[in-house]
């Protein structure tokens, strides 16, 4: 047996995970590394419409920052997307997923259905929402002009205080269901002891809920919070098919503004930079909460 | 009983939005801009689907002029994005096994660290990595190539199927890969004709969800093509034009478009929260 061992110990003791990875590092290296530092450079360049060329401007991109309101408009509304589709999101998702933590018949088939909707391009979805939210035919308008919410002259996606929320409702139908599903795993790979204990002392379900499933349950609620999280914060398509930011500046996110500084008015650096922000946010959030909600891979 | 009834309410208003918009791939132009809106009455016709697909279905033939009226011919569009998912599912899955198992079999410093940076790639803002990338490929040649939005789609997936496909393989126990070893078999072999063969339920529903990012994806194609192929997702905002726009034609695409892909998810429903969350939570 030691024998074997040792031979193990031997073949193994040479290996190299290199060749195994290689491929990987390659074209992360490519594609993810090489169009970062491209991006640096960029965001200290400034296309010049009438020179034809990229020149180089210092820190030009990165003080604008400071002084652009649109800017700082669409850090707001990103993270306002961001932080309001995270609570109803995880909410929702819980209540949904409660609800569905059955072993009756007929339960299975309501959760495969959920799973549809993932699976939708998320900017057919918003062209979905755009014909349910249009304000001449539109069947979500519809109802709320019948019940009294609106009156008509304020169409949703074009109306500042509504915008945000007529996109935010593609947002939830679409990902609520991403929430239900992982909650479900989690509730159904909890221990039964301590709910049998709970009973035996006659605690209520809101006291079984908040005092035992949800602290069992918080790291799968932990993982499907970063993964959503990240998603939320690099929102783009949504906006680009449904309001294209407006109207004003309440639809932009962080993406969409940087998007459209590079292509729509041909400020490839400042884009760059905007998207590098972007980036820079998003890294120390979800590191931060991978620190601390300890969510290991 | 009433929990049952408030499921199927919860969930019939999930469903609401499939159901109207799958419908309207079936109204005429009338019957869509309609109001009140023609919820559950309307004569159903394909015609938009011939239009879409320039193909003859040859009943329900219906002659309204649809506002936008032009010609949607999207037949092609279809193509491009099955060229698309598939080449970038392949590429994925072959870069992505052989680093999975890396990762699952073999110890060397860092190895921790490698894996947070395999996870930080995927929290990079599409919009970081498509803004160089236009300038990037503009000067390659890769503008507007399947080659190019192959490559972009399957390093997007990367993250996915390497953290995924290493959580499988690390369900296979590593003895059985020492005993093969001892016995004189190479890696490769082991690999080969032992884990994967031993895992292909996790290749292939690691295969289905990057088929379905690579699919529903838009900010690179929308970034990365100019004339040439556009897949569905992106060519969807097409169907808007200045004299209004072409729902019932949108819609007959989106319907095609996502048929397949609810097949293939109602395939790996096993694996979906796995894969879901990258690997980190077993059903």
């Amino acid at each position: 047996m030691t024998a074997r061992a040792n031979r193990l110990r031997w073949l193994v003791s040479g290996e190299s995970a290199f060749p195994w990875l290689a491929p990987l590092i390659a074209m992360l290296v490519v594609f993810t590394i090489y169009p970062l530092v491209y991006n640096v450079w960029l965001s200290f360049h400034e296309y010049a419409p009438f020179k034809r060329r990229v020149e180089p401007v210092g820190l030009d991109n990165w003080s604008a920052l400071l002084s652009d309101d649109r800017f700082w408009d669409s850090i707001s509304v990103t993270f306002t997307y961001f932080s309001a589709m995270l609570i109803v999101q995880v909410v929702l998702g819980m209540a949904i997923a409660l609800l569905l933590d059955s072993e009756q018949r007929g339960f299975g088939l309501l959760r495969a259905l959920l799973t549809l909707t993932l699976v939708i391009p998320p900017a057919i979805t918003g062209m979905m929402f755009l014909l349910i939210e249009d304000p001449e035919f539109g069947v979500l308008t519809w109802i709320l002009e019948r019940v009294g919410i609106l009156d008509g002259t304020n169409p949703i996606l074009a109306t500042g205080s509504t915008a945000l929320l007529g996109v935010m409702l593609a947002d939830v139908w679409q990902w609520t269901p991403f929430m239900v599903l992982i909650f479900m795993a989690g509730l159904r790979s909890l221990p039964s002891e301590p709910y049998e204990a709970a009973m035996l002392d006659g605690a209520t379900s809101w006291q079984t809920f908040r005092r035992i499933t949800l602290p069992l349950m918080g790291k799968v609620i932990a993982v499907a919070v970063l993964i959503r999280g990240i998603d939320l914060f690099r929102i783009f398509d949504y906006m680009f098919v449904m309001t294209s930011g407006g109207p004003g500046t309440s639809t932009y996110t962080l993406s969409l503004y940087a998007w459209q500084q590079t292509f729509s008015f041909i400020k490839w650096g400042y884009g760059a930079t905007i998207s590098l922000v972007s980036l820079i946010l998003i890294l120390i959030i979800a590191n931060l909460f991978i620190l601390v909600s300890k969510v290991r891979w | 009983m009433m929990r049952m009834l408030v499921a199927y309410m919860v969930v019939a208003l999930f469903m609401f939005p499939l159901y109207y918009w799958g419908t309207t791939a079936f109204k005429n132009a009338k019957e869509i801009f309609n109001t009140p809106p023609n919820v559950w009455t309307f004569s159903p016709t394909v015609r938009n689907f011939e239009e879409v697909f320039g193909i003859s279905l040859g009943f329900f033939r219906q002659q309204e002029v649809l506002p936008g009226g032009g010609n949607f011919y999207m037949a092609p569009r279809l193509w491009d994005t099955i060229v698309v998912a598939l080449g970038s599912t392949v590429l994925s899955i072959i870069v992505a096994t052989l680093a999975a198992y890396g990762l699952s079999r073999m110890n060397f410093r860092g190895r921790h660290a490698f894996v947070g940076w395999v996870l930080s790639t995927r929290m990079m803002p599409p919009v970081a990595v498509a803004i160089p990338m236009f300038f990037i490929y503009k000067n390659v040649g890769l503008m507007d190539s399947y080659l190019g939005i192959i490559l972009i789609h399957a390093v997007m997936n990367l993250p996915l199927a390497v953290l995924l496909l290493k959580s499988f393989f690390d369900d296979i126990p590593k003895d059985i890969d020492e005993c093969a070893l001892i016995d004189g078999a190479t890696r490769w072999t082991i690999f080969r004709r032992i884990v994967l063969p031993m895992a292909k339920g996790g290749v292939a529903a690691t295969a289905v969800l990057c088929f379905i990012f690579s699919w529903t994806e838009f900010i690179f194609v929308l970034t990365l093509t100019q004339t040439g192929l556009k897949t569905v997702p992106v060519v969807s905002s097409s169907f808007v034009t200045s004299t209004g726009t072409a729902w019932g034609n949108m819609a007959a695409l989106g319907v095609a478009a996502t048929a397949p892909a609810f097949l293939f998810i109602l395939l790996v429903q096993k694996q979906l929260v796995r894969g879901l969350t990258l690997g980190s939570l077993k059903e």
